[in-house]
């Protein structure tokens, strides 16, 4: 998507036309996508997962207003659990639905366990913090070879497969991946406009106001790590069963940082933001792959002609999901 | 019901700023808290709604204690305040400035709410018109879907009162509720503060605006470095000695101390728009 065309996606003169391109789109490249060769089906799917992320992510950075840089911690848990339960690791071979919500549980409580601890910070200091937590999970994999094979890694992972239908080719995840991501969209669009939803907003605005309204922020907050540390945990289950192959290079400070990035050029707090952002940050690396050396320049232009023309993000926090779907109907 | 202050004492290190102050407020009441500045009055405040901590004393409400609480505990045990610089949430609408003050009671139901449409709906519904019941009554009903930030000074300060009661606290406490404001809006917000007291709810508004105190209030106590100088009706405060004393040092007139009230403002920054 252009960023001309982006700019158009908020006026609101044109709120029939925008809706109905997007949608478009969107449907083109859902039923294109199965006829793709394969290694175009990985980008759609490696599309899918950093969405998946960002919808996760957004819910700790975009609705409660708390940056977190070691998101990558909770992608590594997912990823990680998938490994170790499905492998000839320690010959388990757990079926995949079941890891997925072995892998969902222990996400949340990963999130907690982070969140306790950074509950009294904000800004740069719960960056560092965060920061901090995604490099220690990173280098405690990286170092409990006993456990996790160290930097080698864990091979020989098992194909998954939900009910006896296998899901071996990229597009089987492609599908998979489609409606976790629809279903995560969802959840995450209807928990921002939930009760809890407004409470975040009003932590993220003014915390000690929201302590005096009665709002019990110890546990909006967690509440807030639990659910994003779960997203991002099940994306990494989903990546591990598809590249059936996990090392800790995967789970790097940059990813989370390319995380962050993807919600802040998308737009902060807004699903459609991050569809955005990440349509951008990875797809457009894989469009300049013939000019390999000069793609982290063309990304920094980017940047700053972004920053400059849109600094609240492609899509704005006030066009969300709801104005689409109304101006789909033409309401 | 009454709301208790029992040896109640503040101390930033050396500095004391509350010092042994013992008062009760009785519902149905206005109570007004007046001095000159740093006399304490916005510490009471922040004590009892729980931004500050108690150094010694206690704070009761029915008995029970409130000192020892969180502060979104004490929230929820029926003390709503406003803030001497206005404390939105600037980026919700209006109406969700509201409505997050439903949170408390309904958080439970979060669950409920993402799976099951329908009920989120409903309960939408009737937590909508709860708010906008009160926003008629603040005449703010036209920006019900604004961001509050965006709202002109008046109107904030009109929606933050708004907040503090829509849940219906026992204990509203109001700090500086007509500061900036002009003669207009003052006028106005004495008329609604009026209006909203009730039997059951204890009142308390520290003010400068000794126009807007002596016709507003019921009682008035008056803080002087920290200590609690004086208690009585306006009609008593306005005759005390001591008040003026505390106020002006030398002065016998009430017109200076709302001269003292002005000078207050100038310091603030605030301009008070003459009437046209």
């Amino acid at each position: 998507m252009s960023v001309a065309e982006a700019r158009t996606a908020v006026r609101p003169r044109s709120s029939r036309i925008v809706p109905l391109l997007v949608f478009a789109i969107t449907i083109a490249l859902i039923v294109a996508t199965p006829f793709l060769p394969n290694y175009y089906v990985r980008v759609v799917n490696s599309l899918l997962i950093y969405i998946l992320l960002g919808i996760g992510l957004n819910i700790v950075i975009g609705y409660t207003g708390l940056l977190d840089l070691g998101f990558v911690a909770f992608y590594a848990v997912g990823a990680y659990t998938y490994a170790l339960l499905a492998s000839p690791q320690f010959d388990l071979h757990l079926p995949f639905l079941l890891i997925l919500v072995i892998a969902a549980c222990l996400g949340a409580i990963t999130g907690i366990l982070l969140g306790i601890p950074v509950l009294r910070l904000r800004g740069d200091y719960l960056a560092i913090v965060t920061l901090g937590f995604g490099e220690i999970i990173r280098i405690i994999i990286n170092n409990l070879d006993w456990l996790t094979g160290g930097p080698q890694g864990i091979a020989r992972l098992d194909k998954a497969s939900i009910l006896g239908l296998q899901i071996a080719r990229p597009v089987d995840f492609f599908w998979l991946l489609l409606v976790v991501v629809v279903v995560a969209g969802v959840v995450a669009w209807r928990l921002e406009h939930s009760i809890l939803g407004k409470a975040w907003a009003a932590i993220r605005e003014d915390q000690d106001a929201a302590r005096g309204v009665g709002i019990n922020t110890t546990n909006a907050k967690l509440a807030a790590f639990a659910t994003s540390a779960t997203i991002g945990s099940i994306a990494g289950a989903i990546f591990g069963a598809s590249q059936r192959f996990v090392s800790p290079e995967s789970f790097t400070l940059q990813e989370s940082v390319l995380i962050v990035l993807m919600i802040v050029v998308g737009g902060i707090g807004n699903i459609l933001g991050i569809v955005a952002g990440a349509a951008i940050l990875i797809l457009l690396p894989e469009v300049l792959r013939e000019f390999a050396e000069w793609r982290i320049l063309f990304l920094g232009l980017l940047m700053i002609f972004l920053i400059i023309v849109r600094p609240a993000g492609i899509v704005p926090r006030s066009f969300g999901p709801e104005k689409l779907i109304r101006g789909l109907f033409g309401k | 019901m009454t709301l208790v202050f029992q040896s109640l004492r503040k101390e930033y290190g050396e500095v004391v700023a509350i010092d042994d102050v013992s008062t009760a407020f009785a519902p149905g009441m206005i109570h007004g808290v007046i001095g000159p500045n740093g006399a304490g009055k916005s510490t009471l405040i922040n004590m009892t709604a729980g931004s500050y901590t108690v150094s010694s004393g206690s704070i009761t409400l029915d008995g029970k204690r409130l000192d020892k609480l969180k502060k979104y505990q004490i929230a929820n045990s029926g003390i709503a305040r406003t803030y001497q610089n206005i404390r939105l949430f600037d980026q919700m609408t209006v109406i969700e400035n509201l409505e997050v003050c439903f949170y408390p009671a309904e958080v439970a139901g979060t669950w409920k709410e993402v799976v099951w449409p329908p009920y989120a709906t409903a309960r939408r519904q009737r937590r909508r018109e709860k708010c906008m019941e009160i926003l008629r009554f603040f005449d703010l009903q036209g920006y019900a879907e604004v961001d509050a930030g965006g709202l002109p000074y008046g109107r904030q300060r009109m929606l933050e009162i708004a907040r503090a009661l829509i849940c219906n606290p026992r204990v509203l406490l109001l700090d500086e509720p007509a500061a900036g404001l002009n003669h207009h809006e003052t006028a106005d917000l004495t008329a609604k503060l009026t209006a909203l007291r009730s039997p059951d709810r204890i009142m308390i508004v520290v003010e400068h605006d000794m126009d807007l105190v002596m016709t507003l209030c019921d009682s008035i106590i008056v803080m002087h470095h920290g200590k609690l100088l004086f208690r009585g009706t306006p009609a008593e405060v306005q005759a005390s000695a001591d008040v003026q004393l505390a106020y002006l040092g030398t002065a016998n007139d009430i017109d200076d101390i709302r001269a003292a009230a002005q000078d207050r403002r100038a310091q603030l920054g605030i301009r008070t728009r003459r009437r046209s």
